[in-house]
């Protein structure tokens, strides 16, 4: 059963989307008749404002389906995006049917012993129970309409009139095929003309053999048709009696397993490329090769029929089989542009919204697309990545918190293919945040303010900080940097108030990451004081143990009645040490950290008297007492030597030894602390 | 009253009736006789004039007429069928009709307080014609008309009552009739009636001397029922009234002017005042009742303070003000600063009323301050920050004077040298000179409008005191809630809301205190700025009770606190040596407020502020001192955002270089240096600077301030750094930097600021790209074990046959699902379309059975319903 709700829920998101792109590509076809023809390249051309409009609602609308219910920020998220759109796929499939043209001389075996299709394997007998019940009910109806027929001769010439509108519950049965057909509309038409035999079980063999034999066999042909009817085959059947070649499980297993184990080697051995040969000389026979012309329509069979089975096939594991199975062949895209831009669709819907293993391959498959084939995939895989993100990102709880980070770290690791693509997107996505921030500050409404207390604000900006982060040191991102600070600085001066105190948690966070990577001075201490100085007072009555621990990482706004308890406080105290630890631990060796905590240490101190906690009590105390020490430390090493504040080169020196060394008891301190905050954040 | 509510018909010509139908009112008769003289204006009857009165409106557009009175007729007409059997006149027997659609019967009662309305009205002329013009008389023959009119109608009216209940459904009809006609025309009403209004504006603003009688017209029009035209009349009245109030105050005529003869203009314009007064006080009137009332609240506010703006020397100014000034402290924000604004304006613009109203207004607003016991909204007491003193009043003409006297002497010294002897007669011409300047010079005095400046500074003074007055018993009641004792009564709640803008008022006009208040103000501010040497342990305590940490034991933010410092520099700045007082307690204050201080909760720039005060602008500052607050900025720079370090590096700099000695922070000397006070190692933690030790430190911050994010802040601290290198005497490394003072340096690099900072789109040239296809199996985020582990869980191919054969059944078993479903709807359908099929067959035979008979046909209906 849960296949089956899995199919349905799929089944309704996509047609959620078919219905948005079938208006659109009726636009389309009336706009693109206007607009230059199309080049190659996927988006290098400056599409036309109208398309530009109808993608942007239709992102729009796209969002909407995909979360399931506005939100504030959604008008936000065009904002949020790139200026430019994916160009929209669709326009292919119109040069070549899904059938490759056969060889008659191909053997075809009909053996009628084992077709008998016995009944007593269905799976799992979920259906079974079902059918033979409407048989059932069927045979009774009929025995009544016999009935009637035989008394009322008339009745049956007024049933002949009446056939259309009979028809009509036919169709609305396979209602959500109707819309799936319309996208395969093409293959409904040539289905009319074809009549082909079934294929049995001996036959495939058959075939199969042939093919290993000689990749060039016309068998290859008829193996890639069934294996595209294969693909088909949910589909065509359910409006088709007459139906494919497909009648035997068997037959369908085996056609489609043995296509993709052996396509891509196949393939490359038509090509007359080596198996491990790399990309470039792949890429090289594309464009050039005589034989490219043969192989060419085969591969694009393969590539055609495989995206169909993706969207047909529910099954997890099959699913990542198929997407690892593809992973080998995919240099070939590169010639079928538009083919890319679906599986990359699909791809990332998978990665979006897929279990664990799936979005992971996909994932990974999603990366091969980006780092084999050009630029322009690249740029739709991310473009496409950020959006989706953008889209998901909206709440965040215990429940998808590892899938978001999954997400965060997943487009980063496409991002860092390329810096310079990627670099655009960053600036343009910042500069938009940035402009958030400004116009909240000056009209300082509670709706703009909204914009920022969002999830899905607090990520965007939280991905590019990681964004600059991991790619500061061998880049000049600078100016990213520069503007990240000011963003950040700009969103905590929007709060204030103990109840913004996550929020202002996060900022600081992300400015002690800018910080540590680039080296520079951000003074984050002071984000924190606020939440130091809340301490004390716990009026709510005191939680027991059992209670679960409320996650900060969770929250942006703390709920009113939460403020006073007891576990709000410890939360936020540790978290504000965490702060001030990571802070620390930076500059434990600089010269200048006795003057640097000497403001921090004078506030906790400050907070550990008015603490009524025991725990937080603690806490503070530890840390205090390791802060300490380390002032100690430094100012001892520091009485040592004789260069001034000016000599920078000194200073840089000072105490290096002791910092690569890293012994003393306030560095491990630090460290443990910083270990376990990581794992305190991470999901249980 | 009720004809008036019709107004936008032009008013009814009385029914043709002959004279000797006429009554003479025996009060009229008696007038007439005691007033023989008056009577003479018959003679001087202007007919056209009475006709042109009479039907303004049809003279104004014949369309505009034509429909009013089609309209009339139409309200007529379900009457008319009852009226023409009474045999009533129609235009007098028309209902009221009110403009919530109900209709009003003309009644006894209703006629009879008209009567007297009109008596009292009649009355009220009187008094008026005293001044005599045409005008009134012919009102006066008006009214006469009216009145019998109106006697007539309720007579004619009474019949009607009697006979309407002799034909009830007539009457129902009718009146429903009436309902529906009356709920069109009262959006036509309102439609016309703001044609009138402005029409009548028009006209007052083009010819207000002629057409000054029509104020009271647009008045009654305040009295309207519906809301929106009273608000209508209210703002129209405003225009009118902002543009031809005159620009004197109109005097009161005593009797003896009255009593004099006046020629004919003196009379015109004398009338013309008395009516603009006249309606101007009812019009206040009528504001200042309905200031009261919810619905009209911000209209009446709004033309209040209009009309104070304009006009704050005329006549009965005080009203308004006192209008103004009741809704200064008004929790609706938009009539707040509405008041608030106007204020400012009367404050801003003296010249417009000779400072009379500012003195009013200033001490309304004291005793508005008094009544509410200092609890009002902050924006009502930073209206005395738009006011404006002249120092130079008096002192002015004195020195003049002087000098006068100085050139005068120089003269003097020089003439006699020349002539030796004076003449006796030339002696007499000159006091002669003299005596008719000073003559003249009091003539222009009289004459011109402008107060003289003893008068000025008479007022002057009168609004300071006013002032102070206020802004002393602010800050005695904030001391006074600042007592611990009174603790438990205010905390938690912002308990002094004018406290800021009275701090910044009086850091304002500091220099015009009194020096008797002086000593008083100090105690009070440092009071207020939490010093207290023995109630620091105190505090903590109460710190801990108070989990408000925004504010200190004395409830005071932090921001407030450093004001107090603010003002008490300021003070001692502009008298400027006059009283010996030790600052050295609000220097402490500062420095400990540093810690305090906590960004986005307090105001920055007060803080820049301050330290503009207390430390740019100072003089030499004791050396302990000022490195001590050298070294306290560093820190606190090290821990705030960029714009409070910027503030505290401007400071520190400006220090630096006024302090040459404290230069030695930024060396680290060995030994300490000969120059350590008297304690030998640093306190960071120290309350007093005096005993914080920081001339033993080294300023370290700067250091790594020079790697701070934010480039000019590291510009800033690497500039403070290469100071270490110049002579005592040399100064200034980088002009650009050093003109910044700790307020613009913090407006400079405030957030806001920051994010304005445009954003350069073109690559930096040295990007990565990585060139891909080498390293695909490099991770840098994601952890590549656990990817390469997904290779592995890939399922093997027995498996996916298996599932490949499991996903093939199911989706077989779905579409042959969906076929039995489709065959299974079919028949259904085809069962359920018998029942058409026998229904069509039925009619089908009905409509042969139709052709053959009638009574077949009955039968088979019988049959067709049965079934």
């Amino acid at each position: 059963m849960a296949k089956k709700l899995g199919k349905k829920a799929r089944k309704f998101a996509r047609k959620g989307l078919q219905t948005v792109q079938k208006q659109k590509r009726k636009q389309r076809t009336f706009f693109k008749k206007k607009s230059a023809p199309r080049g190659r390249g996927l988006n290098g051309e400056a599409p036309d404002e109208n398309e530009e409009n109808l993608n942007h609602e239709r992102n729009v609308s796209q969002l909407d389906q995909n979360v399931g219910g506005g939100h504030v920020f959604d008008k936000n998220i065009g904002n949020l995006l790139g200026e430019e759109d994916e160009v929209e796929l669709e326009d292919d499939f119109s040069d070549s049917d899904g059938y490759l043209s056969e060889d008659t001389e191909c053997p075809y075996i009909s053996e009628n012993e084992n077709e008998n299709i016995s009944r007593d394997d269905t799976a799992r007998g979920t259906f079974q129970e079902e059918n033979t019940e409407i048989k059932m009910q069927i045979a009774k109806q009929k025995k009544e309409l016999d009935k009637l027929l035989a008394k009322d001769k008339e009745f049956a010439k007024f049933l002949e009139s009446r056939r259309s509108q009979l028809e009509q519950y036919d169709r609305m049965v396979s209602d959500d095929e109707e819309v799936e057909g319309d996208e395969e509309e093409e293959e409904e038409e040539e289905q009319e003309e074809q009549t082909r035999q079934p294929v049995t079980q001996t036959t495939l063999d058959v075939w199969c053999w042939l093919v290993t034999e000689d990749p060039n066999s016309p068998a290859l042909r008829n193996l890639l048709n069934l294996y595209h009817n294969a693909s088909l085959f949910g589909v065509i059947t359910s409006r088709n009696e007459k139906s494919a070649q497909i009648v035997s499980h068997e037959v369908y297993s085996t056609v489609i397993n043995f296509v993709l184990c052996e396509a891509d080697g196949i393939f490359r051995a038509l090509l007359g490329v080596a198996e491990n040969s790399n990309a470039e000389r792949i890429l090289m026979k594309l464009k050039s090769s005589k034989e490219w012309l043969n192989v060419g329509p085969l591969v694009k069979s393969y590539f055609k029929s495989s995206i169909k089975l993706l969207n047909q096939v529910t099954d997890t594991m099959l699913l990542v089989f198929l997407l690892f199975r593809l992973m080998s062949s995919v240099v070939f895209l590169h010639a079928f542009s538009s083919l890319g831009r679906r599986l990359i669709k699909i791809l990332v819907r998978f990665w979006s919204t897929g279990e664990d293993q799936l979005s992971t391959s996909a994932f990974l498959l999603m990366k091969e697309v980006a780092s084999q084939l050009s630029s322009d995939y690249f740029n739709i895989c991310m473009k496409a990545m950020y959006r989706t993100f953008v889209a998901r990102c909206k709440f965040v709880d215990d429940s998808n918190l590892a899938r978001i980070d999954f997400m965060k770290s997943s487009f980063l690791e496409i991002t860092s293919l390329d810096v310079q693509q990627s670099y655009l997107v960053a600036v343009s996505s910042l500069q938009r945040l940035g402009d958030v921030v400004k116009h909240s500050s000056t009209t300082k409404k509670k709706e703009d303010l909204m914009k920022i207390n969002n999830w899905q604000y607090i990520n965007c900006l939280n991905l590019w900080v990681k964004f600059i982060c991991l790619n500061y040191k061998e880049n000049n991102l600078q100016q990213l940097f520069d503007k990240a600070v000011r963003v950040i600085f700009g969103v905590t001066s929007l709060f204030t108030g103990p109840r913004f105190l996550p929020l202002k948690l996060k900022c600081a966070q992300m400015l002690n990451d800018l910080s540590l990577t680039s080296g520079h001075f951000i003074p984050v201490s002071s984000l924190v004081f606020e939440c130091l100085d809340l301490t004390g007072g716990v009026t709510g009555k005191m939680d027991g143990d059992e209670e679960p621990r409320l996650k900060l990482s969770t929250l942006l706004k703390v709920p009113g009645n939460l403020l006073k308890s007891r576990r709000f406080q410890e939360e936020c105290v540790r978290s504000s040490v965490e702060v001030l630890c990571t802070h620390f631990s930076q500059w434990s060796f600089h010269v200048s950290l006795p003057e640097l905590s000497t403001i921090p240490l004078i506030l906790l101190k400050r907070c550990h008297e008015k603490a009524t906690v025991e725990s937080v009590r603690r806490l503070i105390k530890r840390f205090i007492d390791q802060a300490e020490q380390n002032r100690d430390f430094l100012q001892m090493k520091r009485d040592g030597v004789s260069f001034s504040p000016n000599d920078q080169t000194s200073i840089d020196n000072f105490l290096l030894l002791e910092k690569s060394n890293a012994k003393s008891t306030f560095t491990q301190f630090y460290a443990s602390m910083l270990q376990n905050s990581q794992i305190r954040n991470m999901v249980k | 009253m009720g004809k008036r509510r019709k107004v936008i018909l032009p008013p009814e010509l009385p029914p043709e009736t002959p004279d000797e139908e006429f009554e003479i009112s025996d009060e009229d008769v008696e007038f007439f006789s005691e007033n023989r003289s008056f009577t003479n204006f018959l003679a001087s009857f202007d007919k056209k004039k009475i006709d042109k009165h009479v039907t303004r409106v049809a003279d104004k557009s014949e369309d505009e007429i034509e429909r009013l009175y089609e309209r009339r007729n139409r309200n007529n007409a379900p009457l008319d069928s009852r009226e023409n059997d009474l045999q009533v006149d129609p235009v007098d027997a028309l209902p009221i009709k009110t403009l919530d659609g109900k209709l009003q019967y003309r009644t006894t009662k209703n006629v009879r307080s008209e009567e007297g309305n009109v008596s009292t009205d009649l009355t009220g002329e009187e008094d008026g014609e005293k001044q005599g013009t045409n005008l009134i008389r012919l009102t006066k023959a008006e009214r006469n008309k009216k009145l019998k009119k109106e006697k007539k109608e309720a007579k004619k009216l009474k019949e009607d009552e009697d006979i309407a209940p002799n034909s009830p459904k007539e009457k129902l009809r009718s009146e429903v009739l009436k309902e529906v006609e009356e709920e069109i025309s009262a959006e036509e009403s309102f439609g016309a009636k703001k044609i009138k209004l402005a029409e009548i504006g028009m006209a007052l603003l083009e010819g207000p001397e002629a057409n000054i009688r029509s104020l009271k017209e647009l008045l009654d029009f305040c009295k309207d029922r519906d809301p929106q035209v009273v608000k209508l009349g209210l703002m129209s009245m405003l225009a009118v009234f902002k543009d031809i109030i005159p620009s004197y105050r109109i005097r009161e005529l005593t009797d003896k002017e009255l009593a004099m003869p006046v020629s004919e203009a003196v009379r015109k314009t004398r009338y013309y005042e008395y009516t603009l007064l006249r309606s101007y006080k009812s019009y206040l009137q009528k504001l200042i009742e309905l200031q009261k009332e919810a619905i009209f609240k911000l209209v009446a506010v709004r033309c209040m303070c209009t009309l104070l703006e304009a006009a704050p020397h005329f006549n009965l100014s005080e009203k308004l003000l006192a209008g103004t000034v009741r809704n200064i402290s008004s929790s609706d924000d938009v009539i707040r600063k509405l008041c608030c604004e106007a204020i400012k304006s009367l404050f801003k613009n003296e010249g417009k009323h000779g400072g009379e109203g500012t003195v009013h207004a200033v001490r309304l607003i004291a005793q508005l301050v008094k009544k509410h016991n200092c609890q009002l909204h902050p924006d009502s007491l930073e209206v005395f920050l738009s006011l404006r003193f002249d120092e130079d009043l008096g002192k002015h003409e004195n020195k003049a004077e002087e000098k006068n006297k100085f050139t005068k002497n120089k003269k003097g010294k020089q003439e006699p040298m020349k002539h030796l002897p004076p003449s006796e007669k030339k002696k007499s011409k000159q006091e002669l000179i003299a005596k008719t300047r000073g003559e003249v010079y009091a003539d222009y005095k009289a004459v011109s409008f402008a107060p003289d400046s003893e008068k000025r500074q008479r007022m002057q003074s009168d609004t300071l005191s006013a002032v102070f007055e206020t802004y002393f018993r602010i800050l005695k009641h904030a001391v006074d809630a600042s007592d611990p004792r009174f603790m438990s009564e205010t905390s938690g709640f912002h308990a002094q809301p004018l406290l800021a803008p009275c701090l910044e008022g009086l850091g304002k006009f500091s220099h015009l205190i009194d020096l008797d208040f002086m000593a008083d103000l100090m105690s009070c501010l440092k009071q207020l700025s939490g010093f207290s040497s023995g109630t620091h342990l105190q505090s903590k305590t109460f710190n801990v009770k108070n989990s408000d940490s925004n504010r200190s034991y004395n409830g005071l933010t932090v921001s407030e606190r450093l004001q107090c410092c603010i003002v008490a520099f300021k003070i001692m700045k502009s008298n400027l040596d006059a009283l010996n007082v030790d600052l050295q307690d609000f220097f402490m204050q500062l420095y400990n407020l540093l810690l305090e201080y906590r960004p986005y909760r307090d105001r920055g720039e007060v803080l820049a502020e301050a330290l503009k005060t207390m430390l740019w602008d100072g003089r030499q500052h004791d050396m302990q001192r000022a490195a001590a607050f050298i070294k306290r900025l560093a820190t606190f720079s090290l821990s705030f955002g960029s714009s409070e370090a910027m503030t505290a590096l401007a400071t520190l700099k400006q220090l630096l270089q006024k302090n040459t000695k404290c230069r030695s922070l930024l060396e680290n000397d060995a030994g300490g240096g000969s120059i350590s006070g008297l304690v030998v190692k640093y306190q960071p933690e120290a309350t007093d600077p005096y005993l914080s030790g920081a001339l033993a430190s080294v300023l370290w911050e700067l250091s790594l301030l020079s790697k701070h994010y934010n480039p000019s802040v590291s510009q800033m601290a690497s500039n403070i750094l290469s100071m270490t290198n110049l002579k005592p005497t040399q100064n200034i490394v980088n002009p650009s930097l050093i003109a910044l003072n700790p307020i613009q340096a913090f407006w400079e690099s405030t957030v806001q600021k920051e994010l304005l900072k445009p954003m350069n789109a073109k690559v930096p040239p040295s990007l990565k790209r990585k060139r891909k296809r080498e390293q695909d199996t490099e991770y840098n985020v994601l952890d590549p074990q656990k990817l390469r582990n997904i290779d592995s869980e890939v399922i093997g191919e027995e498996e996916v046959k298996l599932r490949f054969e499991e996903h093939f059944k199911v989706l077989r078993d779905i579409s042959e699902n969906e076929r039995f479903k489709g065959e299974l709807n079919r028949t259904l359908a085809s069962i359920s379309l018998y029942d058409e099929f026998k229904r069509e067959k039925l009619e089908k035979e009905r409509s042969v059975a139709l052709k053959s008979g009638k009574k077949k046909a009955k039968v088979l209906v019988k049959h067709s319903s049965s079934s």
